[in-house]
């Protein structure tokens, strides 16, 4: 099963270079049969990888230990549901999944576009399979799923973090890659317009829906996360600007902005460069995103291990990219001159120009903080980092800034807007403003942030509430009916922008739960049982702590009754610590959490002492959390009308119901409340023989010596659970602490065992050289011949000179005489 | 065009400078100096005072607690260097010997005094650890 899955990335690695070649060639001598060829590659790309998934998913079920990538992330009494999700669990499986859902993605796109965007096809294909051959090109040579052990396998897995067998963890990353890689799509339109030099607004068209479907699926990742976070972590909070959630973000921010900004190029033709620009810089950002996360180039806490070789084939792939694209942008800047200047700076172009400078800079700033500690080492070897209190200083006024404009830009008018329609429009959101800020310092918030925050939520919602009221009564006059029927009306007749209005009322009410976490408050308390305190208007009283097993584990209980400050019963809560059988030195912290409207109580026990009858109790009070979730529903439901007009998944599949999407939409938004049933640990075995390990140098040293035991199919020595790897380890630390170089110790085992074998990994010098080198060159040499084909085709374009181009083929004459005859 | 050239190259300058200038002088309050106790503990004194995370790995069986307090005394140790720290607080989960922590605070002569939340332990995370990474291993049809 393993070698197959393997020849099948192979396979499709050929394919896909086909696909590239065959298009590029077949765009440029204007061969529909030769661009036929490629397209039908490009879908074979997606087959193959589907059959790939399969097995990779079949050896997870069956428990086919014998594969490595199995045998890391799950094990034998793992349930179905979190065996499948082991799919994209770790690196090498994550990036096979990315490819996966790029080649599904792109088919569909494809297939969609063939008949309306003919002249961009070929680019499209060419590049989106460039994209993929990058990531089957990293699989094949770096990180292959499909490897296995030489000779005898483990009978079990090593198992999933219990932590991390979630439901929310379990959907949270395709959701995540869903958004990643659906914005690759834009990219390749983008892209395939600059190289045709096709630069009219057509291929905006193309791809706005789909930045909209992968816009809708990084928001439902984030959110995941952030539910996660809250729910499983315990430390009270959802967002603490860890590197890998800003990877997360970066892209949001510049796809928001895209989305914006090309409304206006649609009205008045401006923004070209721009808007071209945003589509490459958020492709890009999905990279540096994959990049920042698997390349240990910063520290986080949660990011997967460091990898130089890796970083720098990223590296390789962004230089290039970034080249490329831009590139191509500077050579076509001719053709991408904007149809108008700015009028006025108040107008609704303005307020784009704003809203997407805020979201660049945004981008921008996250993505410099991030990578500060990285910058600092580089230019004066201090590792120097910012912390949480840093990102929000900047973050919070530039969220303010961005809801202010949230608000104005629908009152503004296009082109220019006069004196009087400003006093008619802006009147009633700026009052309802007014009246909140002032009943905000009234009751004496003293809090700028939430406070403003309160302000600005109030005057946004008077702008949307102006806007649909305005909106119905002018139907309501058209049609006679009631206000309500109207309403509806007026939303389903235009569905884009009052599904646009939706998703911001989303965005309010998820402003309204950050602006709360100004009023959070914490507090840690020791309690015996009998003992009572005091934390905001709760007091908890600790009634008990009790000892329970249910066989797959032992929980520790706190029984905290919480009463209000009239001394009414609320609750009784019972945040627990669990001891996973095989586990017992990771135990899991459960949170109680009390939900309301107003305010969340969230109880934690991080500890306890049994024998004196003492918990150690975290409470946090955190108002208005809850709209943070019940706003990404709004949202989720603003998508989806916005989304609706030419039904189902984005503008793809044309035949579905119009309902689909909505559906679809709110069926995911449904998942996300009952998903709380489901965040539940689920046991696992992870030897925790093999986490006990001497130092981290010694441990790397040791995993470039392969055991010689007999009895563990030569795992490395850092792996290895024999007593006598261990004793070998301990002797590497010895020789270490020595002042031994890695090189030495390993050259005393090679000289000790007479030879090469002992080592797990080829030396990385003379012949050894060679085994390094073989994949790069095989890789490369694909693209080379890929290229080489492209170029060779192409070429012979010139045998056929004398007949005009595209001539030969009478199907595409006839399809060329239509389209000239509708653009007259 | 060339008027409206300059303007533009004007507004981005002063943008550029604000913004510039805002960063430099919240970045003085808001950075920290990322070491490892090593780098830390060669030359103590030179890093009194300054704000610091400390990445290091937990003594084995050095945490110590006082009896119904919130006080923890234990050592961080990386590369043979030992530094002796404190906090009062909850910690994590994962705070046990020998994980891998970050530590947030301030060095003095007397330790190493860990501010409020300032205990970060590596996550035990589904995803490699840093040596399962570097070895990945080649490839075997």
């Amino acid at each position: 099963m393993a070698s197959l899955g393997a020849l099948l990335l192979l396979i499709a690695f050929v394919t896909a270079a086909y696909a590239v070649a065959a298009s590029v060639a077949g765009a440029r001598r204007r061969n529909t049969r030769l661009i036929e060829s490629g397209v039908g590659a490009f879908y074979t790309v997606a087959a193959l990888m589907t059959v790939a998934s399969g097995i990779i998913i079949y050896a997870f079920i069956a428990g086919d230990y014998s594969i490595r990538y199995v045998q890391r992330y799950s094990d034998s009494v793992q349930p179905v549901f979190y065996k499948i999700t082991s799919y994209w669990g770790g690196l090498d499986g994550s990036v096979m999944f990315w490819v996966f859902l790029l080649s599904c993605f792109g088919s569909v796109a494809v297939k969609v576009n063939r008949d309306r965007h003919r002249e961009l096809i070929p680019y499209v294909v060419a590049v989106i399979a460039s994209v993929e051959m990058f990531f089957l090109f990293l699989m094949i040579i770096h990180n292959n799923p499909f490897a296995t052990y030489l000779t005898e396998s483990p009978t079990d897995g090593r198992g999933l973090n219990p932590l991390l067998q979630n439901f929310y963890m379990a959907i949270h990353p395709p959701t995540m890659y869903l958004g990643f890689v659906g914005l690759t799509i834009p990219y390749a339109f983008g892209m395939a317009a600059l190289i045709t030099g096709h630069l009219d607004d057509s291929w905006l068209r193309a791809v706005r829906r789909w930045t909209m479907f992968s816009w809708f699926f990084l928001s439902l990742g984030l959110t995941l996360g952030m539910i996660w976070a809250y729910e499983e972590l315990g430390w009270g909070g959802y967002w603490g600007w860890d590197p890998v959630e800003n990877a997360g973000m970066l892209p949001w921010f510049t796809a928001t902005a895209f989305l914006h900004s090309v409304m206006v190029q649609e009205r008045r033709g401006m923004l070209r460069v721009w808007n071209v620009s945003l589509v490459i810089i958020t492709f890009l950002l999905t990279i540096v995103g994959t990049f920042l996360t698997r390349s240990g180039v910063v520290q986080s806490i949660h990011a997967f291990g460091e990898d130089p070789q890796l970083a720098r084939y990223f590296a390789a792939f962004m230089i290039f990219t970034i080249t490329f694209s831009f590139g191509w942008v500077i050579y076509r800047l001719p053709l991408l001159k904007a149809r108008h200047e700015l009028d006025s700076w108040l107008s609704k172009e303005a307020a784009f120009l704003a809203n997407n400078w805020v979201l660049l800079f945004s981008a921008v700033f996250v993505l410099f903080a991030t990578m500060f500690p990285t910058i600092t080492e580089a230019i004066n070897g201090e590792r120097l980092t910012v912390g949480p209190p840093f990102f929000n200083r900047w973050m919070v006024p530039i969220g303010l800034i961005l809801l202010v404009l949230t608000g104005t830009g629908p009152l503004l008018a296009w082109r220019k807007s006069t004196i009087m329609n400003l006093k008619d429009q802006f009147l009633w959101p700026t009052l309802a403003g007014l009246v909140v800020g002032g009943i905000v310092i009234a009751m004496g918030v003293r809090v700028w942030g939430s406070g403003l925050c309160f302000a600005f939520s109030a005057y946004v919602m008077g702008t949307l509430t102006q806007e649909f009221i305005r909106g119905a009564n002018v139907r309501r006059g058209m049609t006679g009916t009631d206000l309500l029927t109207a309403m509806i009306g007026l939303v389903s007749r235009n569905k884009r922008r009052y599904g646009g209005y939706i998703v911001h009322v989303g965005m309010v009410l998820i402003f309204l739960g950050f602006a709360g976490e100004g009023f959070s408050r914490d507090q840690q308390l020791l309690l015996k049982p009998g003992e009572e305190a005091k934390v905001g208007d709760y007091t908890l009283h600790l009634d008990a702590i009790r000892v329970t097993d249910d066989g797959q584990k032992q929980m520790v209980t706190g029984h905290i009754t919480v009463t209000d400050k009239h001394g009414a019963v609320l609750e009784v809560m019972k945040p627990a610590k669990w001891y996973f059988r095989k586990h017992e030195e990771e135990p899991t912290s459960e949170v109680a959490i009390r939900r309301s409207f107003s305010e969340d109580l969230y109880v934690v026990m991080p500890a306890f002492e049994i024998e004196e009858q003492t918990a150690s109790v975290e409470v946090h009070i955190n108002p208005l959390v809850n709209w943070v979730w019940f706003g990404f529903g709004v949202l989720a439901v603003g998508t989806g009308i916005a989304l609706l007009p030419e039904a189902a998944l984005g503008f793809a599949v044309a035949g579905l119901p119009a309902g689909a999407v909505t559906a679809t939409m709110l069926l995911l938004s449904l998942l996300l409340p009952t998903g709380i049933a489901f965040a539940q640990h689920v046991e696992t075995g992870q030897d925790p023989r093999l986490e006990k390990v001497t130092s981290p140098e010694a441990r790397e040293v040791a995993h470039k010596l392969a055991c010689w035991c007999g009895g563990c199919s030569k795992l490395p020595v850092g792996q290895c659970s024999c007593g006598h790897c261990a004793i070998e380890r301990a002797k590497i630390d010895v020789m270490l602490k020595d002042g031994k170089s890695e090189s030495e110790i390993l050259k005393f085992y090679v000289d000790t065992f007479g030879g090469n074998q002992i080592l797990s990994e080829p030396p990385n010098s003379g012949s050894g050289r060679v085994v390094w080198l073989m994949p790069v060159v095989v890789g490369l040499g694909g693209f080379m011949i890929a290229a080489f084909l492209a170029v060779r085709w192409s070429s012979r374009r010139a045998s056929v000179a004398g007949m005009p181009a595209g001539m030969e083929d009478p199907e595409m004459a006839a399809r060329l005489n239509d389209e000239l005859r509708d653009l007259d | 065009m060339k008027y409206k050239a300059v303007k533009i190259g004007l507004t981005s300058l002063v943008l550029a400078m604000t913004f510039g200038g805002l960063l430099y002088t919240t970045m003085a309050e808001g950075t920290e100096y990322y070491k490892h106790v090593d780098e830390v503990m060669a030359q103590p004194d030179a890093w009194y005072g300054k704000k610091l995370q400390l990445h290091g790995f937990v003594v084995p069986d050095s945490i110590m607690k006082r009896k119904n307090t919130l006080d923890y005394q234990f050592q961080v140790q990386s590369n043979g260097h030992i530094v002796n720290a404190t906090y009062t607080g909850v910690v994590p989960d994962t705070f046990k010997s020998d994980s891998e922590v970050v530590l947030k605070g301030v060095l003095s002569a007397d330790g190493f005094t860990t501010q409020p939340n300032g205990v970060m332990a590596k996550c035990p995370s589904k995803y490699e650890a840093k040596t399962a990474g570097a070895t990945a291993p080649s490839v075997k049809y």
